[in-house]
């Protein structure tokens, strides 16, 4: 993979993500926020974080996919939602689907989303070729 | 310049005013400080969302200009709004007005406030420049238009390689949390993790590209915060972009900064 991770021996992460990729080469793609929509535009898990976190995660993985690439080609993603008390949930979908260290991460709680059914939106930077 | 849109011909994606993916050769990119509708003067354009919007994204044109770039090059955009309502009925027309049928990459927020409580929307932009970067400085300052504040409106890179900062908070190595309650020591605590990253990338903070503060309150940020900020970049600054919003992944945490930096 044409990126290095950053791994100071003096700043350590809070959980389970690597401090900082280095871009070695390849191109640079931007992903788009991803939130839980289905293949045809549809809400999916209304109310329910840990199905929109799945979603979430297997759009980030479409996108990903449709550039020959997967989730071990991301630099870093940036977790936003709404309800602090969704976390662990969202933490847990987080582990399944990585299975080992995450890209660089921020996680932030804000106010809403674009849409009020949203409780999750997961943007990535990753590098292909 | 060789731009790929990605999962663009789906239909229900069409439908959106923004691609799923964008890709680059990364050999210019630019990216510009969160931009607000503040008038030359320092004000907010009066006329709200509509009017602010507009004043915006009239700011990132010039900033785009200046690097020869114009809205069909950005490849990703981040808009912020602290109403959603005032965005849906005429926030998005206004930015449409901009951006034509360009469809970057996109993430949409509603936060709590923005650096300033009359401001109903930011925006800020990564844009693919294109050419060759043989000859340039590894990184490009500019202001497009004279403002008071410390950050540059746009930052170039030239061929330089990356790096992705995961947003830095006042944690100890040993997982305790600096600073509990203190915004000045976890202002200290965050740039001193920003530091000892950006060493072992083998950067300087001179050569942060573009910041993101993201804090539980401005008004005590502004008190305690920007000292600390000036005191590590020493007047050579990113671009930025500072947010308000409810919160962090401890409630512990007061600040959570996240950087973009490039290394030759």
């Amino acid at each position: 993979m044409p990126y290095s991770t950053i791994a100071p021996a003096e700043a350590k992460p809070v959980a389970n993500y690597k401090m900082a990729t280095r871009m070695e080469g390849g191109r640079l793609l931007y992903i788009s926020g991803q939130v839980a929509w289905d293949a045809d535009g549809n809400i999916v898990g209304k109310g329910d974080i840990g199905v929109q976190a799945r979603q979430v995660f297997q759009n980030l993985r479409r996108v990903l996919q449709a550039t020959g690439g997967d989730l071990s080609h991301l630099l870093k993603i940036t977790t936003y939602i709404t309800k602090i008390e969704d976390f662990p949930a969202v933490a847990e979908v987080r582990r399944s689907i990585f299975q080992g260290e995450l890209p660089a991460s921020t996680l932030i709680v804000v106010k809403n989303l674009f849409h009020p059914d949203f409780l999750i939106e997961v943007e990535g930077v990753a590098v292909i070729g | 310049m060789d731009r790929q849109n990605v999962l663009a011909e789906n239909p229900v994606e069409q439908g959106r005013g923004f691609m799923p993916a964008v890709s680059v050769n990364p050999s210019r990119v630019l990216f510009t400080a969160g931009l607000t509708g503040r008038t030359p003067d320092g004000a907010v354009a009066a006329g709200g969302m509509a009017a602010q919007t507009s004043r915006a994204c009239e700011r990132l044109q010039a900033i785009l200009t200046h690097a020869g770039a114009s809205f069909s090059d950005v490849i990703k955009q981040l808009v912020y709004v602290t109403d959603f309502d005032a965005y849906n009925t005429s926030g998005r027309a206004a930015r449409a007005a901009f951006f034509g049928a360009a469809r970057p990459a996109s993430t949409g927020l509603v936060v709590r406030q923005l650096a300033d409580p009359a401001l109903l929307i930011e925006v800020e932009l990564v844009a693919d420049l294109g050419g060759s970067p043989q000859g340039k400085p590894l990184l490009e300052k500019y202001n497009a238009e004279n403002h008071p504040g410390d950050f540059y409106q746009g930052v170039i890179v030239n061929g330089g390689r990356l790096l992705y900062i995961a947003g830095q908070v006042a944690n100890n190595p040993d997982g305790s949390v600096a600073g509990v309650g203190d915004w000045r020591r976890q202002a200290e605590k965050v740039y001193e993790n920003i530091g000892h990253v950006l060493r072992a990338a083998g950067a300087t903070p001179a050569q942060a590209v573009k910041e993101t503060t993201w804090v539980l309150s401005i008004e005590s940020w502004r008190q305690h915060g920007p000292a600390v900020r000036r005191a590590f970049y020493q007047g050579d600054f990113p671009a930025s972009t500072l947010v308000e919003i409810q919160g962090l992944a401890r409630p512990e945490f007061l600040v959570e900064i996240e950087v973009i930096a490039a290394v030759a």
